[in-house]
């Protein structure tokens, strides 16, 4: 079982010293990240007046991005944990870059319903804490809904991210250690292993564990971006108030998480020579997962917007016309395009699921995703009911700083998560080599089949 | 390891069915796993004491944690509504369906925070006090490594014949200790 | 029991803003400054809506007061999180100051986009922070706000009729637009109380709810239909 280690050694490279392009790659996205943190300060100081919404679009940019980053997130826990209780093999070399992908994300998007707030210091306010001036959150609103859905995402996504790193934190003490075990790095694995040995009752307790919580995650998945689709359809607005935004924001939730993970697989496989573990095959699969969710999406985005033609009640017209012909046409077909005609056209053929178009492809979908949100928020807000308020919205600065600097902010957190823990989950891919090897070895030596 | 007057003996395998043989060679000297400890970089079916009883209460405890947490998710919300009587104009205060969302999620959390609790409770972490022993590099290159107490008087006689078969062997490596 | 409410005669309304007026001055509402109001963030609790029927020169303008119908089913009331606004027991959707954290979750699900943002705080400068009523606070940025059916009057009105020992009457409680109409088109009242003027009005053939379909059951009547 033993076999080539070389594999393992890209793996490894970044997490055994300082290398020099993912320092720099960390400090460059670390300045865009500082653009969140000045704009926001900025919003802080001089009041949320600086942004660029009004009345009555008074969600703009801030929401939308607050659902594309929770929409980003279900890739990774959701996707992993479905591989994982289906047992795909090939999901080994994935699950952990993509666990990485929901935590960060959900860390961004659960910022912006803090950014967007016109005293983000009281957000407490929302949070059942006794207090004693009579203050207690209303539980009937979705955004207290919210609240508790995306913490509890939030902390499973952390814990399940973090169960399955304990035994590589493990092997990387174990290694340090060998290597000097004075060093800074070996005493730091050494504590934030919490002491892994790897017994047999450990192991049986653990992979116990990483299955229960990937039964548990997947509904929990799906109740955060309908939750998040409910703070919409919950309204009396024109169309915002339908029935299938909870399946269709989860539907586009995966869609645009499989996307984000496309992308970062082709950047961490260029990036840091993973090609041994995110091969062909891992893109191949992904991307057939991909067209699939390209299909259902399409389906979704059909069945919303016949129903409302069809309906032809006049404030939802309003909306859909403006969608179709008028102010958003642009934009909105722009997204049909990049998210139904070009996904289809290139994911169908096996040729069109090679690493770098799925990569391509990812980057439109990302757009595509974006844009429908933002169809969706502001396209409803700037046509009320009452025509005589019929308003218009345009991004300020502070708005487009915060937007750039969340992909920062991503990117930072990714990096620094890279030179700290294997991005690919090394004893999950050995497991699967001893698999394999066992598979071999059984049909040589038919004794050692083991149950 | 809790014999911390005792002498064990460390030995590291390439193969699982090595380390398996050699723990069935060590259950027949009539150790039982209160004395072996077998270690891996990777989850090995099969691949411990025969007499060892895998076991894990994680699936009980989640169910049991989700339980919980949906309890008291749901008096949460509806007790605390009714003793802070708001206002809201006829509509209910505590509608099941919304109170549901929450309870929901009480479920998930409550059996999310048991299942890690139990995972790391039945694997006895955190534990930071523990030394490495004198062959867990192996570990980390993916080798298997057994130890076993060997009691702190004379060497039973096992031990001397494994050490004597394993200087035989020019592949493998052993060493004893005593820790 | 009590539910405030008003009824606007559209038939009598001739446009001319008065009502505006006397809320800013009433209410300490902001005034943003033109370019802010280019910007879609004019304040005023209560607008007047033009509509125009039929082609020029044969037009006619049709004048429509919208401000808070203060909704027996409010739908902005249940979507805020910390619950800033809710329904008082005398009908009223009143809005906590100072418990809002600014969501604009209720200005979103009002369908008669009534509510208003303090995007920035407020600014009168100096001498004109002189003439700010001192019975209603100064909002601070970042929360909501809308009509509030001038509740520090009603709460006058109420003092003062206890202190007389007797029971309400229309007499004692005006709102600032229905006090300054030169039409009379304004009048505000106790629904519930079946003498008051509006309960009386609240009957007729012309009477109507804005956007009624959406079952809002708002507290403000319209009276339209006549030449």
């Amino acid at each position: 079982m033993t076999g080539d280690r070389s594999r393992e050694e890209p793996l490894f490279r970044p997490l055994t010293a300082w290398r020099p392009k993912l320092i720099l790659g960390s400090l460059f996205t670390g300045a865009v990240a500082a653009l969140l943190f000045y704009s926001w300060g900025y919003q802080i100081r001089n009041d949320i007046g600086v942004a660029g919404i009004n009345r009555p679009v008074f969600w703009g940019f801030y929401i939308t991005n607050f659902v594309f980053w929770i929409g980003i997130s279900h890739a990774g826990t959701l996707i992993s944990a479905i591989l994982r209780v289906t047992s795909a093999e090939w999901r080994r070399p994935v699950t952990r870059c993509a666990e990485a992908i929901t935590v960060f994300a959900l860390l961004i998007g659960g910022l912006f319903p803090l950014i967007h707030l016109g005293r983000p210091w009281l957000f407490w306010f929302m949070i059942p804490l006794p207090n004693h001036r009579g203050l207690w959150p209303n539980f009937r609103s979705p955004l207290v809904w919210d609240i508790t859905a995306i913490g509890t995402y939030l902390i499973g996504s952390i814990l399940y991210l973090l169960l399955p790193l304990l035994p590589d934190l493990a092997i990387l003490r174990d290694r340090h250690t060998a290597d000097n075990p004075d060093s800074a790095r070996a005493r730091i694995y050494r504590f934030i292993a919490l002491g892994w040995r790897g017994t047999a009752q450990q192991w049986h307790s653990l992979e116990s564990g990483i299955r229960a919580l990937a039964v548990i995650i997947i509904p929990v998945a799906v109740s955060v971006h309908t939750i998040v689709s409910w703070d919409f359809s919950m309204t009396l607005q024109p169309m915002w108030h339908s029935t299938i935004f909870g399946p269709y924001f989860v539907v586009g939730a995966i869609y645009s998480g499989i996307a984000v993970l496309m992308v970062t697989m082709y950047l961490l496989r260029r990036g840091m020579g993973l090609e041994s573990y995110l091969n062909d095959k891992v893109f191949n699969n992904l991307g057939l997962l991909f067209l699939a969710f390209t299909l259902i999406w399409g389906y979704f985005t059909f069945a919303e917007h016949l129903t409302v033609w069809y309906g032809n009640e006049p404030s939802e017209m309003a909306v859909f016309t403006e969608r179709i012909s008028g102010k958003y046409a642009r934009i909105f077909w722009a997204m049909v395009l990049l998210n139904v005609a070009v996904p289809v056209l290139v994911l169908s053929f096996p040729r069109g699921r090679k690493p770098w178009l799925t990569a391509i492809v990812g980057v439109g979908v990302l757009i595509g995703m974006w844009i429908e949100r933002f169809i969706i928020v502001v396209g409803t807000l700037s046509l009320p009911r009452l025509d005589f308020t019929v308003g218009s919205y345009q991004p300020t600065w502070v708005e487009l700083g915060i937007l750039v600097g969340s992909f920062g902010c991503f990117a930072l957190l990714y990096l620094v998560f890279v030179q700290i823990a294997p991005i690919v989950s090394i004893w999950e891919v050995r497991e699967g080599d001893h698999h394999l090897n066992q598979v071999h070895s059984a049909t040589e030596h038919p004794v050692l089949e083991t149950t | 390891m809790s014999r911390n007057a005792s002498a064990w003996l460390h030995a590291v395998f390439d193969s699982p069915s090595d380390a398996r043989d050699a723990l069935e060679e060590l259950a027949q000297e009539g150790l039982t796993f209160r004395d072996i400890e077998v270690r891996s970089s990777i989850p090995l079916e099969g691949v411990h004491p025969p007499d060892l009883q895998l076991h894990s209460r994680v699936p009980l405890m989640a169910v049991l944690g989700g339980i919980v947490g949906g309890i008291c998710a749901f008096m949460l919300t509806s007790l605390t509504s009714q003793a802070y009587p708001m206002e809201t104009g006829g509509m209910p205060i505590v509608p099941l369906p919304t109170t549901g969302v929450i309870t929901f999620e009480g479920i998930a959390i409550g059996a999310i925070l048991t299942t890690v609790a139990t995972v790391l409770y039945e694997c006895g972490l955190p534990r930071f006090r523990t030394k490495s022993g004198p062959l867990d590099h192996y570990l980390s290159t993916g080798q298997i490594v057994v130890a076993a107490c060997i009691g702190d008087g004379e060497s039973p006689e096992w031990v001397s014949k494994a050490i004597a078969t394993e200087r035989q062997d020019a592949d493998q490596e052993d060493r004893t200790s005593s820790s | 029991m009590t539910r405030w409410g008003m009824v606007i005669d559209t038939d009598r309304c001739t446009g001319c803003g008065a009502c505006v007026v006397a809320c800013h001055a009433e209410n300490n509402i902001q005034t943003v400054g033109e370019e802010e109001a280019k910007n879609g963030r004019a304040m005023h609790w209560l607008r007047i809506e033009r509509h125009y029927e039929g082609e020029f020169p044969d037009i006619r303008v049709r004048f429509l007061p919208v401000l808070c119908q203060q909704c027996g089913s409010a739908p902005c009331e249940p979507v805020c999180p910390v619950y800033a606004t809710y329904r008082t027991p005398e009908g009223l959707n009143a809005m906590v100051y100072s418990r809002c954290i600014g969501t604009r979750y209720c200005a979103n699900n009002c369908p008669y986009t009534v509510r208003f943002f303090n995007w920035h705080a407020g600014e009168w400068p100096k001498p004109l922070d002189r003439q700010l009523n001192p019975d209603v606070s100064v909002r601070p940025a970042g929360v909501m706000e809308k009509c509030t059916f001038c509740v520090q009057r009603i709460q006058d009105g109420q003092d003062r009729a206890k202190d007389e020992n007797r029971s309400v009457t229309d007499a004692d409680i005006e709102t600032a637009c229905s006090q300054s109409c030169p039409a009379q088109a304004i009048t505000f009242g106790d629904l519930e109380n079946s003498d008051s003027r509006v309960a009386q009005m609240a009957k007729s053939a012309r009477a109507s709810h804005l956007l009624e379909d959406l079952g809002t059951d708002p507290s403000v009547i319209y009276l339209l239909g006549g030449e």
